[in-house]
């Protein structure tokens, strides 16, 4: 069809490269990538999405890196710590877009649930174990280990003290809570749906008890992607953001579930999918029902708000993986590709949201991104 | 001497390495399979390197112990531009990633990649041919479909069916195949 928006393109606007390879990895977050490819919005912005699953976030983190893939699914963290080269290769990454808000969760092993649950303090029930706590989550400057972090910390619970924490590969650690291996994890869904299925644990938490609307997953890619090909990079975030909208609705979700259960995507049955990205929590551990994940949100979610990247950045010094002085504010602004996507939202028709914006998280401080050493200098647990 | 560990948790035979790399006189750990014993192998045997399938799940525990363990092995950086780092980069995109300790010469690192760069090479190459014979069934398989659509609805004998996709397939100036395909599809698409 030829709106009077796509007529008014003009060959200078047309994307310099047209098949785009995206990286994921097998989480039902992953969503607005497999509707992009499942139903072809790339097409009308002139781009092909070839959707390429990889098996850690390491191998998404080297492919971005070297070129394999194009722009990537990522743990908001992952982009930072690549940022930082923290503990890996480092290289100049940009932020096109937020994918998701909420939608991640703490599982604890049967008796340890069972423990917290009664007692209703995580320490005593921790203590109750008798030897040090192992806990999972799934890459070190990941959100999940932030997550995790937080939750516990929140608690009086030292994260690097007093647990022990692994990262273990989201697939594998279901098997590892069943065996015995682990006493609790974070990880996305469907995996902590899937450990309830299984009866290897209990959802205790869901993210965005931990932080309302947090931010999760972005769309990743190397800041010289952006600078080579700028067209390229506006049409993806504005196919992106139709993906995000379409999602919006909960029969789309509901379809989209049944597309996501597909060996190729994740591999696990679409009952297991369905009920939590539709928001449907145990309601005796939730009474209260909890933020679903979100995908767009009139466009609250997308918007790549530098705050929120900064906020990782407090996280990574709080917990000693960042020292020194480097300029905090600097690098979040260089990484959120904040112009572009103001560009291509405007083309999208969709509503940027304020640049702040304020947070009351689990420990009762608030982040609104304004004073980063205030926020950092206010905890007590820390590295 | 360095000590080795080879991690085995996908179906890329890097097992198959160990005898090559203790001939070469190095210290070869006991592999492991799960992220989880990988986790404590690290922590208790303190291998100076980690070879492990560039698509194995388990490369993010590894992530996680360079970070909170100075004396863990750290991902190579594959994107330097000197002769060593070349080498590691084609290791990579032979499907090996190397982990190993800071401060390692590449110069001892380079034998034990010449060997798992060469074991791999040949594994792509058999992989390839296996895929380039699964294509030419599967393209046959479709070209005998296309034939008997012929043969069934345009009453054509085989000899005729398969002459006429392939002049069509030589005035299109495409394979065989592609036009089998085509002719299939839209059957399937007009019932």
């Amino acid at each position: 069809m030829n709106t009077p928006k796509a007529a008014s393109h003009s060959a200078a606007d047309k994307p310099e490269k047209t098949h785009i390879r995206l990286g994921f990895v097998a989480l039902s977050d992953a969503a607005p990538l497999a509707a992009a490819k499942i139903l072809e919005f790339g097409h009308s912005h002139g781009l092909t999405l070839e959707l390429c699953r990889q098996a850690s976030w390491a191998a998404v983190r080297d492919k971005l890196l070297s070129g394999e893939i194009d722009a990537a699914h990522a743990l908001y963290g992952l982009v930072y710590g690549v940022q930082l080269g923290i503990g890996g290769p480092q290289g100049d990454m940009a932020v096109l877009m937020v994918l998701n808000r909420n939608g991640q969760a703490i599982t604890l092993s049967n008796p340890l649930a069972e423990a917290f649950n009664q007692s209703g303090n995580l320490k005593q029930a921790l203590a109750s174990l008798g030897r040090p706590p192992v806990f999972a989550q799934t890459f070190p400057t990941g959100t999940h280990a932030m997550w995790l972090y937080y939750w516990l910390a929140a608690q009086g619970v030292h994260p690097l003290r007093d647990i022990r924490s692994i990262v273990i590969p989201p697939p594998q650690m279901v098997d590892a809570l069943a065996e015995g291996q682990l006493d609790g994890l974070c990880v996305g869904e469907p995996w902590n749906a899937v450990a309830e299925a299984r009866q290897a644990g209990r959802t205790v938490a869901v993210t965005s008890e931990i932080w309302p609307n947090h931010p999760e997953k972005v769309l990743a890619s190397r800041r010289d992607f952006v600078a080579l090909y700028p067209n390229t990079a506006r049409a993806l975030v504005q196919t992106m953001l139709e993906a995000c909208r379409w999602l919006d609705s909960p029969a789309h979700r509901a379809d989209i579930s049944t597309w996501l259960a597909a060996p190729e995507l994740i591999g696990v049955p679409r009952e297991l999918i369905a009920p939590r990205l539709l928001g449907d929590y145990d309601v005796v551990q939730f009474p209260k029902r909890p933020l679903p994940v979100s995908f767009f949100d009139e466009g609250a979610v997308n918007y790549p708000r530098p705050s929120d990247g900064l906020w990782f950045l407090t996280q990574y010094r709080r917990w000693g993986l960042l020292s020194g002085d480097h300029d905090d504010a600097a690098i979040a602004s260089a990484i959120s590709q904040t112009t572009m996507y103001r560009e291509a939202a405007a083309l999208a028709d969709v509503r940027v949201p304020d640049e702040i914006r304020a947070d009351t998280l689990i420990d009762g401080r608030i982040w609104d991104g304004r004073d980063p050493a205030a926020y950092l200098d206010g905890f007590a647990v820390r590295a | 001497m360095l000590r080795v560990l080879l991690v085995t948790d996908t179906d890329k035979p890097i097992g198959d390495l160990r005898q090559a790399l203790a001939r070469l006189g190095y210290d070869m750990l006991a592999e492991v399979a799960t992220p989880a014993a990988l986790a404590k192998v690290v922590e208790e045997q303190r291998p100076d390197v980690v070879i492990i399938d560039t698509e194995s799940p388990s490369r993010d525990t590894l992530e996680q112990l360079a970070v909170m363990n100075e004396t863990a092995p750290r991902p190579v950086l594959m994107f330097s531009n000197d002769g060593d780092q070349q080498l590691i980069h084609a290791a990579v995109s032979a499907g090996v990633s190397a982990y190993l300790v800071e401060g390692l010469e590449a110069a001892r690192l380079a034998p034990i990649l010449e060997v798992a760069l060469a074991r791999f090479a040949r594994e792509v190459q058999l992989r390839k041919r296996l895929a380039e014979a699964e294509n030419e069934l599967a393209d046959r398989k479709l070209i005998d479909r296309a034939k008997r659509l012929l043969m069934d609805r345009r009453k054509m004998s085989e000899s005729e069916a398969y002459a006429t996709l392939r002049k069509r397939a030589m005035d299109q100036g495409v394979k065989l195949a592609e036009v089998a395909r085509q002719l299939v599809s839209m059957t399937d698409l007009l019932g």
